[in-house]
């Protein structure tokens, strides 16, 4: 079970006035289903039913009389631990969405359409019109584009689905080819890249493989094996051992695009920059995360780090002076 | 007047915050006609015990106004009329929430297979603020007393908002208010002042586009989230009126239009990281010369992208992009050339 954060007092209202319909609808609820049903301990259900039983409306009068107000079987609650609304008032059906709540589902929705789960599902566009009509006023306007999804990624759903094993030729991030044969446990995304997160038989160990990196892929007719004792990292990125720690200015509102890559959670000001420390598995990487990042991140140190990304980069520039040969080269390039 | 608050509700049992709010929805749901301020405080659980009949309310109605937003925020259509009598007279302003804009509508009902769907789309945010919306929509969703379908296995896609001005762009949208920042174009000197109706908020290539009416140029513009710089600041007392219910499709397609108009011949290097990730993306590809050919939307966050490649590619055409990409290579060499930093 994950652990949750306390509720806020406008979920709880949401909680509540989701929960009276759903008792009213199935009638007899064990507080342990409920809670199980809403994700909630059974000590907050029944602190809620708590609450909705002593819930009503002023009145005439003013004063919350008992036809005013909810009212539960009290037996089978205190003997049973069951919720039967026996007497209820001004609300009976689920409510509306707001704006933010339903643009939140419909960006979630198009953003799925981009997997093999619902490539081009018709029952995806019913979906989001149930959803519209589901909404006070209009959804806010916030849409994700639909993108095509590398043709990879339904071989690898259906090699996960029906838990054959998997073989590609791989290049990792140091530029290291080779044919890996895995036993593919979970599809995962962030934005727009494709993940796999795997049990490698080759290194007998989990690793992450990016999908856009496979090529050569095979669905193989064996099984993979059990890995139900195994966890599967929730996070994509983690540190080992052999992690270098480089020092880097970088632009304040550039810092949220290393986020995955901060050593920790320091900071201090250098010039109209921040210096912080990142964590990264070797300069093969650093040097492409820095180019991308052209002018709003540098390397202070080490040196050796430094070296690596000005390395790069002339390279680069190199390509452009003598197109015939595509990497070499130390002299300084065309400024364009 | 803490204290004096705190010497008031002494003695009687304090009532929780969504009590209160509780109370407050069940007794403006019920009211055909709707309630008076002075009724709400002096008669609903939350606000009755506190209430003065001498009159010193003044905290208590700001209590209430609070809690109207509170309730508003959520979806609750709780609406105000004025009286036909005494127009503009806040004290005899009443209150209430009409159950048939307040009620799910009876034909928006799900399967089993679509709540496991929603649930998956809900869990695409659970890194980002939209997380917390997301997850109330699905409790009320939950309302419906339907037993989803198994959660789907094996399956962990996610969206990640990374660019500090989404949220508060998100909220502007939502309260149609228009906002100011500072927007960083390339090819301009230094961040320059826009003043933004924001229309619509959407993704397109992995990149966050705020679409809007620029107010000193008087047209529609649409700019990247990441090149936003410092705060989005409301604009207050400004109004405008809604955009087109589809304009967030509509600027989806202008977008994608733009990205196939735009197009990059590259040379990728023979088994690097560029030729296997960008040829992916490839939409032509001359093997022989290992050439590829790749749109693209914006010529400078492709060259970022391209960039990060160093040797592995070279840009043939056009002469546009080339031109950004060699700047950058440049401006990344000589930042990390110099002996000694500091």
């Amino acid at each position: 079970m994950v652990a949750r954060k306390p509720l806020r007092a406008s979920d709880k209202l949401v909680f509540l006035l989701a929960f009276v319909p759903y008792l009213l609808e199935r009638r007899v609820v064990d507080v342990s289903e409920a809670a199980e049903y809403f994700g909630l301990s059974e000590g907050e259900i029944r602190d809620a039913v708590r609450l909705i039983a002593t819930s009503g409306l002023p009145g005439e009068t003013g004063t919350y009389q008992p036809n005013d107000l909810f009212d539960i079987d009290w037996d089978s609650f205190e003997d049973d631990d069951v919720i039967v609304i026996v007497h209820h008032v001004a609300i009976d059906d689920a409510p509306r969405l707001s704006a933010r709540e339903a643009s939140a589902l419909i960006a979630g929705l198009q953003y799925l359409s981009a997997s093999p789960e619902n490539a081009g599902s018709a029952r995806l566009a019913a979906l989001l019109e149930k959803l519209r009509l589901g909404t006070t006023g209009a959804p806010t306007q916030l849409a994700v584009a639909e993108t095509e999804a590398d043709a990879s990624l339904a071989r690898i759903r259906e090699a996960v689905t029906a838990g054959r094993q998997l073989e590609f030729d791989y290049r990792n991030a140091l530029g290291e080819r080779a044919r890996r044969r895995v036993d593919p446990l979970r599809i995962a995304s962030l934005g727009a890249d494709w993940y796999l997160q795997a049990y490698d038989h080759g290194r007998e160990d989990m690793r992450n493989f990016r999908v856009d990196r496979m090529t050569e892929l095979l669905v193989s007719e064996r099984p993979i094996a059990d890995h139900s004792g195994r966890e599967v990292p929730d996070t994509l990125f983690h540190g080992s051992d052999s992690d270098l720690d480089v020092v880097v200015d970088v632009a304040e509102e550039t810092l949220p695009l290393l986020a995955d890559y901060l050593a920790d959670s320091h900071s201090e000001p250098a010039g109209d920059r921040l210096r912080v420390t990142l964590r990264v598995a070797h300069y093969h990487g650093l040097k492409r995360l820095i180019a991308g990042l052209p002018g709003l991140v540098t390397v202070v140190a080490p040196a050796e780090a430094r070296a690596a990304v000005a390395e790069w980069a002339r390279a680069g520039l190199a390509g452009y002076e003598s197109p015939d040969v595509p990497t070499g080269g130390s002299g300084k390039g065309p400024t364009g | 007047m803490i204290a004096a608050v705190a010497e008031k509700s002494r003695g009687t049992p304090r009532i929780q915050v969504e009590d209160r709010l509780f109370s407050l929805v069940l007794a403006l749901l019920a009211t055909e006609t709707g309630l008076l301020k002075s009724e709400i405080l002096s008669t609903v659980r939350g606000y009755a015990e506190r209430y003065d009949p001498a009159g010193a309310n003044a905290s208590l109605e700001r209590q209430f106004e609070r809690d109207k937003d509170e309730v508003r925020e959520l979806g609750i259509p709780l609406e105000t009329i004025e009286s036909p009598d005494r127009p503009g007279d806040n004290q005899s302003l009443r209150y209430r929430i009409p159950k048939g804009r307040y009620d799910l509508p009876d034909e928006v009902t799900f399967t089993p297979d679509e709540l496991a769907l929603l649930g998956l789309a809900a869990e695409v945010w659970r890194e980002a603020s939209l997380s917390s919306d997301s997850q109330r929509a699905l409790t009320k969703l939950r309302a419906l007393g339907i037993e989803p379908r198994e959660p789907v296995i094996g399956y962990a896609p996610r969206l990640r908002v990374r660019d500090a001005a989404f949220e508060p762009l998100r909220q502007a949208l939502d309260r149609r208010q228009a906002v100011s920042f500072r927007y960083f174009k390339p090819g301009e000197p230094a961040p320059r002042l826009r003043r933004v109706e924001p229309y619509a908020v959407v993704l397109h290539e992995g990149r966050w586009h705020l679409h809007g009416r620029d107010r000193d140029a008087d047209g529609l513009r649409t700019y990247l989230l990441s090149r936003i710089v410092g705060p989005v600041q409301v604009l207050s007392g400004v109004t405008f009126d809604a955009p087109p219910a589809d304009v967030q499709d509509r600027i989806l397609g202008e977008l994608e239009a733009l990205r196939l108009q735009n197009s990059a011949d590259l040379a990728v290097a023979a088994g690097s990281d560029a030729e296997v990730r960008l040829g992916k993306r490839a939409v032509l590809r001359d093997d022989d010369r290992g050439v590829i050919a790749l749109h693209y939307t914006d010529a400078a966050v492709f060259a970022d992208e391209l960039a990060a490649y160093g040797p592995e590619v070279r840009v043939i055409a056009p002469a546009e992009l080339r031109d950004a990409v060699t700047a950058r290579l440049a401006i990344v060499a000589a930042a990390h050339d110099e002996e000694e930093v500091r």
